[in-house]
């Protein structure tokens, strides 16, 4: 499984439109996804209970000397644990998996907090883009002798504005509206960039 | 308002956990067969978290029942009964508490092991009892089921028990947990006096 995600991470890298100025600027060192040591994860209310689930495949590229954060997800790839609630979601009503196999997050600037970055950028999910603001901690740790960007937070989207919800579901009443993401990413620099 | 049981009849606090549980069994049932005709969709998600709420709250008020039951006197079973009748009562009530608690709870465990934590009315979430198993689901989703086929037969037992003491024995057993008549005992003293007042 480890060896298949990789593959398909990687495929989804090449679709990663970041343009190759990341190189430009001197301590300019583009990150690039460890993917076994990540998660992207989300949460929403069914029926005043919490519920869980996650992306299993995902990449992501981030470049802070450059202002940079590109994140693309399989929307195949989320798994909440239960196959009945998994074909619901996947499904025309919510993620339309088949229709919309990917979303991607490309941020327009990166503005510099105490421990981070809000991220100000364009979120494409399900066919919709809406700008959002994914706030995040960075640092970078050395592990093993090898320097790893560690990127966690999470942030609160409204999944009607992606048109997550359709027809009877477009009801908040027992699914809510309010999704949160959680990500925790353990990046690596970028080589021969 | 008398609000405790006496040796002869029952409280109104008694009365009333009867028949409000008499009540949402009532509701419980319909919306657990909903539930399980129903397509998957919102309204079967509906229906089956309403039917999980009245559950916890069936539960919780099984608990306060048995609580005020060992808290009063429990009123005596008449004394004209033959022991396999005696035996017959006993069994369904002690059945009926039994079920009170079993069926509610192996459906909170049902839907822990499925991985859906219950609500109560959207207001609070309960913890689960079990960790994820879909073993436990499926059996779970048999022992609720062959639970739920008990009570129908042990309250069949029950309401034919409360009606043959009432239409044909002609004595007080159901009249006792009804609320404004007094047992036939006490209304024959106050009768005397004040016909309207005891009935």
């Amino acid at each position: 499984m480890p060896a298949f995600r990789a593959a398909s991470a990687l495929t989804l890298l090449t679709a990663v439109s970041v343009p190759a100025s990341a190189h430009a600027g001197g301590r300019a060192i583009p990150y690039t996804l460890l993917h076994a040591h990540s998660s992207l994860t989300y949460t929403f209310t069914q029926a005043g209970a919490a519920n869980h689930g996650r992306f299993n495949t995902f990449a992501v590229r981030f470049d802070p000397a450059a202002g940079r954060l590109a994140v693309v997800v399989d929307m195949r790839s989320f798994d909440t644990g239960d196959s009945q609630r998994n074909r619901i979601l996947g499904g025309k009503d919510f993620f339309d998996v088949a229709q919309y196999p990917q979303a991607r997050f490309t941020a327009r600037r990166l503005i510099r907090t105490a421990h981070g970055y809000r991220a100000v950028g364009a979120l494409t999910l399900r066919g919709i883009t809406r700008t959002v603001v994914i706030p995040f901690t960075w640092r970078t740790a050395d592990i093993d002798g090898r320097e790893v960007g560690l990127l966690t937070g999470r942030t609160t989207i409204r999944r009607l504005a992606f048109g997550i919800g359709q027809g009877q579901w477009h009801s908040t009443e027992w699914v809510g509206n309010a999704v949160t993401l959680r990500y925790a990413l353990e990046l690596l620099p970028a080589r021969g960039r | 308002m008398i609000f405790r049981n006496t040796p002869v009849r029952w409280g109104a606090v008694s009365q009333l956990l009867h028949w409000l549980i008499v009540a949402l069994i009532a509701v419980q049932v319909t919306l657990g067969l909903i539930g399980l005709e129903l397509p998957l969709g919102m309204e079967k998600l509906a229906a089956l978290a309403r039917h999980k709420s009245i559950g916890i709250t069936i539960l919780a008020l099984a608990a306060i029942r048995l609580l005020w039951r060992w808290m009063n006197p429990t009123p005596a079973l008449p004394g004209n009964l033959l022991p396999i009748e005696r035996f017959l009562a006993r069994f369904t009530h002690a059945g009926l508490y039994v079920l009170l608690f079993a069926l509610p709870l192996t459906g909170w465990i049902m839907s822990s092991a499925r991985g859906f934590p219950v609500s109560w009315f959207n207001l609070m979430q309960l913890p689960n009892l079990v960790s994820k198993s879909g073993t436990l689901y499926h059996a779970m989703i048999e022992v609720h089921a062959t639970l739920a086929i008990a009570l129908g037969l042990i309250l069949a037992l029950h309401i034919a028990g409360a009606l043959k003491h009432h239409f044909v024995l002609k004595d007080d057993t159901l009249r006792r947990m009804l609320p404004g008549c007094a047992p036939a005992a006490d209304r024959s003293v106050a009768a005397a006096d004040s016909p309207r007042k005891s009935c």
